[in-house]
């Protein structure tokens, strides 16, 4: 079983923290000044679990969760489940097919935050590619960005896209297809990987046997950091 | 002297980020035998003057940096990852001590482009490092700290000169004779001015009345 997944899914909150290193100062005349830093500007999420879980028929998650501990990533999606994929759904106006033949522009390509896209498919040039929030995985690196602002096609052999942080991978992209939507990937890992404490609850009995009585309450909020010491 | 740096100006907002270049003397004798470690804060590799600094270098934090209108001497304090072995056989198997460290401070355009040219911060000399793990529980860290000191603090502490002896006295002059009897008369009083006697020059003794007296310094006065 994978375990953060199984959170992910399992989750009744969600939490999400693209916030940037940045400074903020208010001058004497309450002006603001602001630095940043432009760093990889990884996605952070916060889970929160209920206390429901039975024991007995979650033990692969508490292993699964024990074996990642806080040090192990896990690629997750929320495509996964079908409550949780219209989250990220993509909500510009291309096919599949359109999606698929989509290919990151030469020599353009993918430089600071702006992404060029070429083999664009034959619409009209008022239709929309991507909306502000819609993610873009960049071939099989799991590292999504998002779209900043509305693209529309354009008449164009090329669009850019303004991505909500740098390009932090590090080989080169050029030519290299696009995922968007739910179908996007992300490598997370737990460094506060929760424990988990039984307490009683769920009772379950066959044939007079006790099966269980316990229910897994955790001892924090699962709060996932992305992984991209590699990128 | 003033540097003008326009991505500073008349802005409220900036994008920057810190590079550190630590360049490693291996041979005291050859300054051209150098390994350069570098480091930076930046989200991918930049090259800045044909020099490549690595993101994931395991820059921690730049410490405080005076700032005046003058040149005064201060120092600063370089935190790097000690996780991994690479920055720990940075202090530990290298010649750490009495390298050379440099700070610059790059700005970033609105599309998170490094802007040219790269400003100086800091430039100085490695006087010490330190290994330290922080282990509370569960939590096991380790962390490496290189403490440097301006150019200006070390050259404020320079101690110049020459000593009164053939060998530093040929170093600049090397056919400057002056000095070359000085080791012989190492650890001789002379009494200068005094009335010269039989017992005036080992030990102690006086140096010749009127006269020069016994002239042991090949014709150079020693005071």
């Amino acid at each position: 079983m994978a375990g953060l997944q199984t959170i992910i899914n399992k989750c009744n909150a969600l939490n999400i923290d693209r916030r940037k290193v940045v400074g903020i100062q208010i001058t004497r005349n309450e002006i603001a000044r602001t630095s940043e830093t432009p760093t990889f500007n990884p996605w952070r999420m916060t889970l929160s679990m209920p206390a429901s879980l039975p024991y007995q028929s979650n033990r692969d998650l508490i292993e699964a969760i024990d074996t990642l501990d806080r040090n192990t990533p896990e690629v997750v999606t929320f495509s996964d489940n079908a409550c949780l994929s219209w989250i990220f759904k993509y909500q510009g106006t291309m096919s599949t097919a359109q999606i698929n033949a989509i290919t990151v522009a030469s020599p353009a390509g993918f430089v600071g935050n702006v992404l060029t896209l070429t083999n664009l498919p034959a619409i009209a040039s008022t239709r929309v590619l991507f909306q502000p929030n819609d993610l873009i995985q960049i071939g099989n690196n799991t590292y999504p960005f998002t779209s900043t602002t509305q693209v529309t096609r354009g008449v164009g052999t090329t669009v850019q896209v303004i991505t909500n942080r740098p390009n932090i991978i590090t080989s080169s992209v050029v030519g290299s297809g696009i995922t968007v939507g739910n179908a996007c990937s992300f490598k997370m890992f737990c460094p506060n990987m929760p424990t988990y404490t039984l307490t009683p609850g769920g009772y379950q009995q066959a044939g007079g046997i006790t099966t269980n009585n316990a229910l897994i309450s955790w001892s924090d909020d699962f709060q996932l950091y992305e992984w991209v010491a590699t990128a | 002297m003033t540097q003008n740096i326009p991505q500073v100006q008349d802005t409220p907002t900036i994008k920057s980020a810190e590079f550190v270049k630590l360049i490693v003397f291996n041979d005291y004798n050859d300054p051209s035998d150098t390994t350069v470690y570098t480091f930076s804060s930046a989200y991918k590799e930049e090259t800045i003057d044909g020099t490549v600094y690595l993101p994931l270098g395991g820059l921690l934090a730049v410490g405080a940096q005076n700032r005046d209108l003058r040149v005064t001497s201060g120092d600063t304090i370089i935190s790097l990852s000690g996780i991994g072995a690479d920055n720990i056989f940075l202090v530990l198997g290298t010649k750490i001590r009495g390298s050379e460290v440099q700070v610059f401070r790059g700005f970033y355009d609105d599309n998170d482009i490094l802007e040219s040219p790269v400003y100086n911060r800091f430039r100085g000399i490695i006087t010490s490092y330190g290994i330290t793990e922080d282990r509370e529980g569960q939590d096991d860290n380790f962390s490496v700290a290189i403490a440097a000191s301006s150019y200006v603090n070390v050259l404020s502490n320079r101690i110049a000169g020459r000593k009164t002896n053939k060998q530093s006295w040929q170093v600049f002059y090397p056919n400057d004779t002056s000095m070359n009897q000085v080791y012989s008369i190492a650890g001789v009083n002379f009494d200068f001015g005094g009335k010269a006697t039989s017992k005036s020059t080992i030990g102690g003794g006086g140096g010749g009345g009127d006269g020069p007296g016994r002239d042991r310094t090949g014709g150079q006065q020693q005071r």
